[in-house]
C-alpha cells in the first residue's frame, strides 16, 4: 500500500456523473441548500441527498447551518491531493512546458500590436 | 417564511468558502505548523509568516526583500484549537483591491487525526479568487509535511522556495 488509501472514497465518490455535476454547481455558485441542488437535477429529493452524504463523507463537501437552512459548499482540497500524489508525477513537466508554449503564442500578437 | 441572509455569490464564489483537510497528526504539531515561521514557509511556496502570535497582535507574511503577501491581526489566538487571522492580500494590485478578509483556523482532534477546518469569509462580492484560491495547495502541502516530513514539489508549490537564498 502507498498511504493513499484515504483518497478511495474521494475516487469513488468522483466516478458518478450526478456527484460531479453536483460539484459542478457547487463551483459555479457555493454555499447552496438541498433544495437549489435540487432544482438542478432530474432526480428525486432523497437521490439528491444520497449523492450529497457520499460526497460528504469523501470530503468533497462540507455543510454548514445557516439558520434553518443548512448550506453545501465544495471542498477542492481532496481534489488538489489527488494532483499532487497523482497528476502532477505524471503529467505536469510536459503540461508546464505546454502552457508555456500557451502563453508565448497568445501574447505575441498583442506585443506586435502594441510595437 | 425563512429569514435566512441573503448570500452574495458571483462569478463562481461564496463570500465564504470552507476548506477542509485530515491529517494524521496531534492539535500541537498542527499549530506550531501553522504559526512557526520557518515551517509555514516549507508548506506556503516559501512564505513566511512573522508574528507574536498574541489577541489583537499584527502578522505579515512575504518573503523578505523579495514580495509581500498578506498582513493582518490576530483577532482571536486560542492555541491549539482555534486562530482568527483578519488578511489584506497584497502581492498584486489586483487582489489589494479585494481589501481585508477574514480567516478562521479551526483544529478538532478526530481519533489519531486532526480535522484542520480553514474558513476565509468576508469577502466582497466577485471577489479575485486568487486571494482564496491557493488554500487547497498549502493544506495539501501542510498534510504532506506533517504525515511524511517531506516537502511537495510541485512547480507551485517550489513559488518561493530559495527565493531568499544567494
Amino acid at each position: 500500500m502507498d498511504g493513499s488509501e484515504e483518497l478511495d472514497g474521494v475516487f469513488r465518490a468522483l466516478a458518478d456523473p450526478t456527484r460531479r455535476k453536483l460539484l459542478d454547481e457547487l463551483f459555479a455558485r457555493d454555499g447552496r441548500t438541498l433544495g437549489e441542488l435540487e432544482s438542478e437535477l432530474p432526480m428525486t429529493r432523497f437521490g439528491v441527498m444520497k449523492h450529497l452524504r457520499i460526497l460528504e463523507e469523501a470530503g468533497l463537501i462540507t455543510t454548514r447551518r445557516q439558520g434553518r437552512s443548512k448550506l453545501h459548499f465544495l471542498n477542492p482540497v481532496p481534489i488538489r491531493l489527488i494532483h499532487d500524489r497523482w497528476v502532477s508525477k505524471y503529467a505536469e513537466p510536459w503540461a508546464a512546458g505546454l502552457s508555456g508554449l500557451k502563453s508565448e503564442l497568445e501574447t505575441e500578437p498583442a506585443e506586435e500590436e502594441s510595437a | 417564511m425563512s429569514n435566512e441572509e441573503p448570500y452574495a455569490v458571483v462569478d463562481g464564489a461564496a463570500a465564504m468558502t470552507v476548506f477542509e483537510i485530515y491529517i494524521k497528526t496531534t492539535p500541537e504539531r498542527l499549530w506550531e505548523a501553522i504559526t512557526d515561521r520557518e515551517t509555514r514557509a516549507r508548506y506556503s511556496f516559501g512564505v513566511e509568516i512573522r508574528s507574536d502570535w498574541t489577541a489583537g497582535s499584527a502578522y505579515e507574511s512575504g518573503v523578505p526583500g523579495v514580495i509581500e503577501i498578506a498582513a493582518g491581526e490576530n483577532v482571536e489566538v486560542d492555541p491549539p484549537h482555534r486562530l482568527v487571522q483578519t488578511m489584506t492580500a497584497l502581492w498584486s494590485d489586483d487582489v489589494k483591491a479585494v481589501g481585508e478578509s477574514r480567516v478562521i483556523w479551526e483544529i478538532e482532534p478526530v481519533g489519531s487525526s486532526c480535522r484542520l477546518r480553514v474558513t476565509h469569509d468576508g469577502l466582497p462580492e466577485g471577489a479575485n479568487s486568487e486571494v482564496y484560491g491557493g488554500w487547497p495547495m498549502i493544506l495539501s502541502g501542510l498534510k504532506t509535511l506533517l504525515e511524511t516530513g517531506e516537502l511537495l514539489d510541485t512547480p507551485g508549490s517550489l513559488r518561493y522556495a530559495g527565493a531568499t537564498e544567494g
